[in-house]
């Protein structure tokens, strides 16, 4: 029987891995269509939206069906905690790559304002450490994450600069307000994105020691 | 632990025909709270459990070290009464053992053998006794038949009420549920959470789901060694040794 559920333990953990790439996917390639101004990709990614939703929930019914039939303890009860919050957090990730999306829909028929500021680069540093916060789920391992608080720390560094950016604009030229907002909405949406990757970091770290730690 | 102890062992061994069966156990019970042990089959938990009341003493060629003491006095010393301890610390056994008597007499007779003859205090003490072990509503209008006719469940709180009847400190439970069914256990488990408010209560169960619901602290022991003891929150979330992880994840035992 054991051997059974933790068969099953692992085919949970490998789908929602695949889960996880989606979300990931989908933000990635949300972001490389506001940098192509690429409308095509932008649909493509929103077209994704069910997909994902019809995951979160076959896996979450899959998580509670371990639970109601076998009990499972330590460890094994913190794996399915954990794949919980990933399930939601890759979710999330998902949902802000769809809404990003929307927002290309938008404005690629206008030109970038300042090459969309340090948009691509803040986009690089959260889906690293998307990926990382994954492998460390796939792995069972938290070397991947112990520097998590920097990297969460220079994200919002990156959120306010954009801000802070946007507004100059916008002040000089009223015609880069709806493009400026907007940068200043994706650049939010990727910071709350990056609090998610930490989201994921801290649920494995619990799922690995039984410790919870808080990455801010 | 920091709660109050009842018992304490210190570094406990014991051999049965030169074989060990538990090895240097030392750990605290905790006044008033659920403690279970669990492990696989043959790892010392019902031999543990048995030392507590002296049980073992009934076997022939068991040889004890060690100390365990019962509100800091040595249960081991010269001069205790055996049969003090019992009372103090009542045991029930894996199966329902009712005596082949009436229902009032299975309760009557630890209080008559420890000298209560007044009929009046023995009814007091049978129905409080009953009350006490959730079965009074079920058998009061026929107390005088046969106990032997009561549903195993029903027969497993007869021996709760029994051993409750001569006022014991500490309850010792050996697999309490494991011949019974579904509803008959969750009374059981419903019974042991009331009845810690007035005793200390030492359950012995290879159901760890049973240890997780009942217990307040959990002891995990293998090949007669306590391998780990804490709060039952603790061991079931996350256990410090990977022999506790491994065993209740179901990865052996």
């Amino acid at each position: 029987m054991a051997e059974k559920f933790h068969t099953e333990l692992k085919n949970l953990k490998a789908e929602t891995l695949e889960m996880a790439h989606l979300g990931r996917f989908m933000l990635r390639t949300a972001v490389d269509a506001l940098i192509r101004q690429d409308n095509e990709l932008a649909v493509s990614v929103v077209a994704k939206k069910e997909e994902i939703h019809t995951m979160e929930v076959r896996l979450e019914e899959h998580c509670y069906h371990l639970i109601a039939l076998n009990q499972p303890m330590a460890k094994d009860m913190r794996v399915i905690a954990c794949t919980l919050k990933v399930i939601t957090a890759s979710l999330r990730i998902g949902r802000y790559g769809k809404v990003i999306a929307n927002i290309v829909k938008k404005i690629s028929d206008q030109p970038h304002i300042a090459n969309l500021m340090t948009i691509p680069h803040m986009a690089d540093l959260v889906i690293e450490m998307i990926d990382d916060a994954i492998e460390a789920y796939e792995k069972d391992s938290i070397e991947e994450i112990s520097d998590f608080s920097a990297r969460d720390d220079t994200i919002d560094s990156l959120r306010e600069s954009i801000f802070r950016e946007g507004i100059t604009y916008m002040m000089e030229d009223l015609k880069s307000i709806t493009r400026c907002t907007n940068y200043i909405l994706v650049a939010r949406y990727l910071e709350r994105c990056a609090d998610h990757a930490c989201k994921i970091a801290e649920n494995v770290h619990y799922m690995e020691t039984g410790e919870r730690i808080e990455i801010h | 632990m920091s709660e109050s102890a009842i018992i304490t062992t210190n570094d406990v061994n014991l051999w049965y025909n030169g074989k060990r069966a538990l090895d240097s156990v030392s750990m605290s019970i905790p006044k008033n709270k659920v403690t279970a042990l669990i492990g696989p089959s043959g790892c010392g938990k019902s031999t543990l459990l048995r030392c507590f009341n002296r049980l073992n003493d009934l076997i022939d060629h068991v040889k004890i070290t060690g100390e365990i003491t019962l509100d800091d006095e040595n249960i081991h010393a010269l001069g205790t009464d055996v049969v003090m301890l019992r009372k103090k610390v009542g045991m029930v056994f894996q199966k329902p053992n009712p005596f082949p008597k009436s229902i009032y007499e299975n309760v009557a007779y630890g209080p008559r053998v420890h000298g209560v003859k007044d009929k009046a205090e023995l009814d007091k003490i049978v129905e409080q006794s009953l009350r006490h072990a959730a079965i009074w509503d079920e058998v009061k209008d026929r107390l005088n038949d046969s106990a032997l006719g009561l549903s195993g469940g029903q027969q497993q709180r007869l021996c709760i009420a029994r051993t409750l009847a001569v006022e014991p400190e500490v309850i010792l439970m050996d697999e309490p549920c494991s011949a019974l069914d579904p509803i008959a256990t969750a009374k059981i488990e419903n019974l042991i959470e009331l009845l810690k408010q007035d005793y200390t209560v030492i359950i012995v169960t290879h159901n760890m789901q049973q240890a997780a619901r009942v217990s307040d602290y959990t002891g995990f022991m293998y090949l007669g060694k306590l391998i780990e003891c804490g709060k039952t929150v603790q061991i079931f979330e996350h256990p410090k040794e990977e022999l506790t992880e491994n065993y209740i994840t179901g990865r052996f035992g």
